[in-house]
């Protein structure tokens, strides 16, 4: 008896196990090594190494070119979230509309999402070039206004990078909303206007509150996506530039760990950037589980 | 029969797309023009039907190199990853017990866990596997890219009443059996949302490409890309064009597939 049961769970079992492989070798192994690489001053070529405690967690803050790209990766999450939401919402209610062109034009904001994103960098970077050449500037010209260096500053390009996302994405997020949309029943809105109630009551009271569930996966895809960036300022940017005024974490530990060898420092802000996603991720799923309790 | 009419929101749409498209048209247009012609006229239509910048590009034979690599590391990762995921979905949905919700936590952690985080390590583990620089390599790291399905796949699965199961296994029907035979193909909308997501991310994706294969011949189209737009620096034109010629096969499968990709694509998204 006892046999036959273990023969049935192995049969089940089997099933896991090309997942459980692929993912110890290629996530687990690397993440403990990469924790255990970040308390210890492993140069990645001799074999002995010390434990050094948090001394490359401080190494993180103290050291500028890391504090910038944590720094700019935060800001590039937080502001492309909020854009992207804002103009997503009113976009998808704009799509939602009886309209002549109603593929066409879902088809249309959905299209850069399918482009590589490297891609799409380089050509916003031929568009924003700080050259006379450069098609804003070219159009400019003929209004007599200079060559301006759109991404020739820091802060110039920050915009830039940020807006070329806002661009890139919120077709795909305004499709997730419009989605919802088409779940909320007409009824209510029937029921709505017989009550009196105008089209920006109906908006706030109907709308807003039945897209709550989009809104949730929307802002978790926007900041989970905008930690992990790295494609889209690497291109637009000149890898990371003016200068280092750019670099994303990603690009930090690429260049630290992979190019300079220092093992400590950048798994340390590797580490850091995994607590930072886990964070995030857990308040979004328990304001999510929370919500489901609150429905049912 | 609904009458053909122009609504008010198009007169709002209609403009913002064609802003919105701008960036496209542009990246066409130039691909007509000569270096020359482009610094005087970098915004406007072609003067002729200048072609030589395709016909560089495409008489280039690593584009087409880069193209077959693309397409079967893309195309065996999907297929790879479909499998392993909905398989792994299978004991979790159908034998509930304690390994398998730990393997669900095994499998949230790897979710989390941002790839570019752990890649010093995982180069180091891909090197001592010799998987580095080879396709067959960057196929079984894609593999690790199955969480995702998994957690689509086990939503999905739950609303696949038990009876159907246990009835085919009342009937002979091994264990193994009943979900290559019964469940797989019930996961038919769910499987092509993954399909899509997966096959959006492998195509496009730079960063594990540029790290994991060296040679270019084993390079993928995005790498192109990449070794293009040092290459042709101040060529734009020739850039725009290799730019055109790699997003093609995008365009095309988008235009055939669109209804499918965004139905497909917001499927998983709501249900997840």
């Amino acid at each position: 008896m006892r046999k036959r049961k273990l023969k049935k769970a192995m049969q089940y079992e089997i099933f896991l196990l090309p997942a459980f492989m692929a993912f110890t070798v290629f996530t687990i192994i690397p993440l403990i090594k990469t924790i255990a690489y970040s308390v210890t001053d492993f140069d990645g070529v001799t074999r002995e190494y010390n434990f050094v405690g948090f001394r490359n967690y401080i190494s993180v803050f103290q050291d500028e070119m890391m504090r910038h790209a944590l720094f700019n990766t935060l800001f590039y999450t937080l502001c492309t979230m909020v854009l992207i939401n804002l103009i997503a919402i009113p976009l998808a209610v704009l799509l939602d509309k009886q309209t002549r062109l109603k593929t066409v034009e879902r088809a249309v904001f959905f299209f850069p999402s399918i482009v590589s994103a490297l891609l799409l960098g380089y050509i916003w970077g031929y568009i924003l070039s700080p050259m006379q050449t450069g098609a804003l500037n070219s159009i400019l010209a003929n209004f007599g206004i200079g060559p301006i260096g759109w991404t020739s500053t820091e802060w110039g390009a920050k915009i830039a990078i940020i807006l070329v996302a806002v661009w890139t994405s919120t077709g795909w997020h305004a499709t997730v909303y419009l989605a919802y949309l088409q779940s909320i029943p007409g009824e209510y809105y029937e029921a709505a206007a017989i009550d009196g109630a105008g089209k920006w009551q109906q908006f706030k009271n109907i709308t807003i509150p039945l897209l709550a569930p989009g809104l949730t996966v929307n802002t978790l895809l926007l900041l989970t996506n905008g930690l992990k960036v790295y494609d889209l300022p690497y291109a637009l940017s000149n890898k990371g530039g003016p200068g280092y005024s750019n670099y994303t974490v990603t690009q930090m530990i690429i260049q630290r760990g992979l190019s300079e060898k220092q093992y400590g420092p950048s798994t340390a802000l590797a580490a850091i950037f995994i607590l930072l996603v886990t964070i995030i991720a857990g308040v979004q799923f328990m304001t999510m589980r929370k919500r489901e309790v609150d429905i049912t | 029969m609904k009458k053909k009419r122009i609504y008010g929101s198009d007169f709002v749409l209609v403009p913002i797309c064609l802003v919105f498209l701008y960036p496209f048209f542009y990246m066409v247009t130039n691909t007509f023009k000569s270096m020359t012609e482009m610094s005087f006229n970098p915004t406007g239509f072609p003067s002729s039907l200048y072609l030589d910048n395709y016909a560089e590009i495409l008489s280039n034979p690593q584009i087409y190199r880069a193209f077959l690599n693309t397409f079967i590391i893309t195309v065996c990762s999907v297929l790879a990853i479909m499998i392993i995921g909905e398989m792994a979905a299978y004991p979790i949905v159908f034998f509930e017990n304690k390994l398998n919700n730990a393997f669900m936590i095994y499998l949230m952690v790897g979710f989390l866990v941002p790839f570019q985080a752990i890649l010093l390590s995982l180069f180091e583990v891909m090197q001592t596997l010799h998987l580095i620089d080879s396709i067959p390599g960057m196929i079984l790291f894609y593999c690790n890219g199955s969480a995702l399905t998994v957690f689509l796949a086990v939503g999905y699965m739950r609303t696949i009443p038990r009876e159907l199961q246990e009835s085919a296994i009342v009937d002979g029907c091994s264990i193994p059996m009943v979900f290559f035979k019964i469940i797989f193909p019930l996961m038919k909308p769910i499987t092509s949302t993954s399909i899509i997501f997966n096959t959006m991310w492998i195509w496009n994706d730079f960063i594990s490409p540029n790290i994991f294969l060296n040679t270019r011949s084993k390079g993928t189209i995005v790498l192109e890309i990449f070794r293009a737009k040092g290459q042709f620096s101040v060529d734009w034109p020739r850039f725009m064009t290799m730019s055109v010629v790699s997003i093609l096969p995008v365009v095309i499968f988008y235009l055939f597939m669109q209804k499918h990709i965004i139905k497909g694509l917001t499927a998983g998204a709501v249900k997840g």
